[in-house]
């Protein structure tokens, strides 16, 4: 929850979704703020238009007229929001129809007051304005807001359901764009998962939309098309290298052991033979495995996985090991539990024997191969008291031809890590180079297999 | 030790080491550079072993191992190839295959590989009896018990299984690569000396103390388990 929450694409909907709530609830405000003055202002226009048809009676007949004018509630005043007060000199109504005249009533233009109009109803908000005549009596007009009550109210309703409808779609829109963003960029991404699992055929698909996405869509493409080219190329150069280079050296082995045959035993030139045949070996070996290799790189060997006990795969070649270590003087002990994984036994033998040769080989006096399981998978470990290899270098160890400065530098021991960690791709796990758990010198190999 | 091998190879050179190595060794050699005349000459007269090459012109070796089969030739095939992994070691088998060895070879390799070939189309040795014996060394495959004369030898499975492969062999040259196959049931190589390790650990056990070794190493080829 916590990942989701810092999520960039969660913070985008959240985002989007703030700023519609908040361009929403402006909008709304001025809206209302607008209506409400528009409305004033009507009422306003009111009560001045009341005020001078008042005034204009006042002045055609005097403070008779005036008052007949109001009594008999003629023209404008007909209306029953409209409410009239003429005052003495003393502020003693002449005429009301109110139950209590306002007070302090501006004059220049209507302002808020407050005014009883019937007995029995709380004073309630009004707009008036007063008009002082020339006789010392005083007019008042004006009007109930009750209405621009009912407005407020009206439009507090409306913008409360406006709000929620604008909450559930402002989330709605903003869950969806998350969703296709994030589908989107899923997508790419796992392109690229694929790329880098090595399988270089994968493209993004293509929409021809010409946004950001498509752009790079397009460009990921272009660089997946253009590994998968560098890649076959390289691939193709060192598998048909090899293939090419095993012929002869099977005719310089055979031409060899011809030759051994016609020379006496212990002489210089059988010795000379024997050094030349065990390097012919050694170049033949080498040749085997880039050429394995490269047809495990590009997964090109046939899917020989089955049901394998990846324990008993492990103590079969530390059984074919022991003899080795212990005439080297190195105690080899093996911690494994049968386990379950879809494996190819030849080739993840190759790899354990891959792992225990290098540890022999370059290790201290002391190798421990475990094989247990943890949630990720299966997980075999070869580890060994020996120098170890620099944490820089590790992930540079697990390439073909690598040349690392230390003693892991061999004719040949360029191939061994490599094939491990191909070997452990095509089985959909990983090969990581680590130091020892309890900090003391030595090499940690971790081979992991998904399990079945 | 004698018979009739055909090798079917295109590489000249390559047959030439091959027919001139098997023919010191005794063997009537007949060879033929392609696909077709190999079918021809398998299908047309008796050999003890066919070594066929797994990429040949006019037919290829894979074609030429099923016509040769499905004429009802059941002479022991051993497919060569430069192609060298377990893939193509396994189409070759499942194809009618006996054996199958990758280039580059030893020559003490592919011979040792026709002369169990050879003997294993030969009426049946020991292959069916209980008890292994080889001078005074005893193999119970019931019991699971070694002997050598009187004394009882403790052998862990795997050197039990060592033993009999070794014993059911004797007399023939092994190599190291066969042991591999043949016990550990793998096919790669796994460098460095460890079959030899796990030979003279047997060895010591077997021929420790003994007037006669039985045990002996083939230099440039393997081992030999004789009486001689």
């Amino acid at each position: 929850m916590r990942r989701l929450l810092t999520s960039t694409v969660a913070g985008l909907v959240l985002a989007i979704f703030l700023v519609q709530l908040a361009s929403t609830g402006a909008a709304l405000y001025l809206l209302r703020v607008q209506m409400a003055s528009i409305i004033h202002e009507g009422r306003a226009r009111e009560v001045l238009d009341v005020r001078d048809d008042l005034l204009a009676s006042y002045y055609d007949g005097g403070g008779s007229e005036l008052r007949e004018y109001i009594s008999a509630r003629r023209g404008s005043i007909d209306d029953p929001t409209i409410f009239v007060a003429l005052l003495g000199v003393g502020g003693t109504p002449l005429l009301n129809n109110l139950v209590t005249p306002p007070r302090a009533v501006p004059t220049g233009t209507p302002g808020r007051v407050l005014a009883q109009q019937h007995s029995g109803q709380a004073p309630a908000e009004a707009l008036a304005i007063r008009t002082d005549l020339p006789d010392g009596s005083r007019l008042v007009v004006g009007t109930a807001t009750e209405s621009e009550q009912h407005f407020v109210i009206a439009f507090a309703e409306a913008i409360g359901l406006t709000i929620a409808l604008t909450v559930a779609v402002a989330l709605a829109a903003a869950l969806a764009l998350g969703y296709v963003i994030s589908r989107r960029t899923h997508a790419i991404a796992e392109t690229a998962e694929a790329l880098a699992q090595g399988d270089f055929a994968a493209r993004v698909p293509r929409e021809d939309v010409g946004d950001g996405f498509d752009h790079l869509r397009r460009q990921m493409n272009l660089m997946a098309e253009r590994i998968d080219l560098l890649v076959g190329e390289l691939r193709g150069v060192a598998g048909s290298l090899a293939h090419d280079l095993r012929s002869p050296v099977a005719r310089l082995s055979a031409s060899i052991d011809t030759a051994a045959t016609h020379v006496a035993d212990e002489s210089a030139a059988a010795e000379a033979l024997q050094l030349a045949r065990q390097d012919a070996d050694a170049l033949e070996a080498m040749l085997t495995t880039a050429l394995e290799l490269s047809r495990l790189e590009s997964a090109t060997i046939a899917d020989r996985r089955s049901p394998t006990d990846l324990g008993a795969v492990c103590a079969d070649i530390v059984e074919l090991y022991e003899p080795l270590a212990e005439h080297a003087g190195i105690a080899l002990d093996c911690k494994s539990v049968p386990m379950m994984v879809l494996a190819d036994r030849e080739l993840v033998s190759r790899a354990l024997s891959n792992l225990i040769d290098n540890a022999i080989k370059y290790g201290g006096d002391r190798i421990d191969v475990t094989c247990r399981s943890d949630p990720a998978g299966a997980v075999v470990t070869v580890s060994d008291n020996g120098p170890g290899i620099p944490r820089e270098d590790r992930s540079r160890a697990v390439e073909r031809f690598a040349r690392l400065d230390n003693a892991r530098t061999r004719p040949g021991a360029g191939l061994g890590l490599a094939m491990v960690a191909a070997v452990a791709r095509l089985h959909g796990g990983s090969l990581d180079l680590s130091g020892r758990v309890d900090g003391q010198p030595g090499l940690v190999a971790v081979l992991r297999l998904p399990l079945r | 030790m004698s018979g009739r091998i055909l090798v079917i190879e295109d590489d000249d050179r390559l047959a030439q080491y091959v027919v001139q190595g098997l023919t010191e060794a005794n063997f009537t050699v007949d060879r033929a550079a392609n696909g077709r005349d190999g079918l021809f000459l398998a299908t047309d007269s008796e050999f003890d072993v066919i070594i066929l090459d797994r990429m040949l012109p006019k037919m290829d070796g894979m074609q030429v191992m099923k016509a040769v089969r499905a004429a009802g030739v059941a002479t022991p095939i051993l497919v060569l190839s430069a192609l060298g992994a377990t893939d193509d070691r396994v189409e070759g088998l499942t194809a009618g295959a006996d054996d199958y060895l990758s280039k580059p070879f030893s020559f003490a390799e592919l011979l040792a590989r026709v002369q169990v070939l050879q003997r294993r189309n030969s009426p049946a040795g020991q292959v069916q009896q209980a008890v292994l014996r080889c001078a005074d060394l005893e193999l119970d495959r019931l019991s699971r018990q070694v002997r050598r004369g009187e004394r009882k030898i403790a052998v862990q499975p795997r050197e039990f299984r060592l033993l009999e492969y070794l014993m059911l062999h004797q007399g023939e040259v092994v190599t190291r690569t066969m042991l591999l196959e043949a016990v550990w049931d793998y096919h790669f190589d796994p460098g460095t000396n460890v079959i030899d390790v796990h030979i003279s650990r047997l060895r010591r056990k077997i021929d420790d103390g003994e007037a006669r070794p039985l045990l002996h190493t083939v230099r440039g080829a393997g081992y030999r388990l004789s009486d001689d």
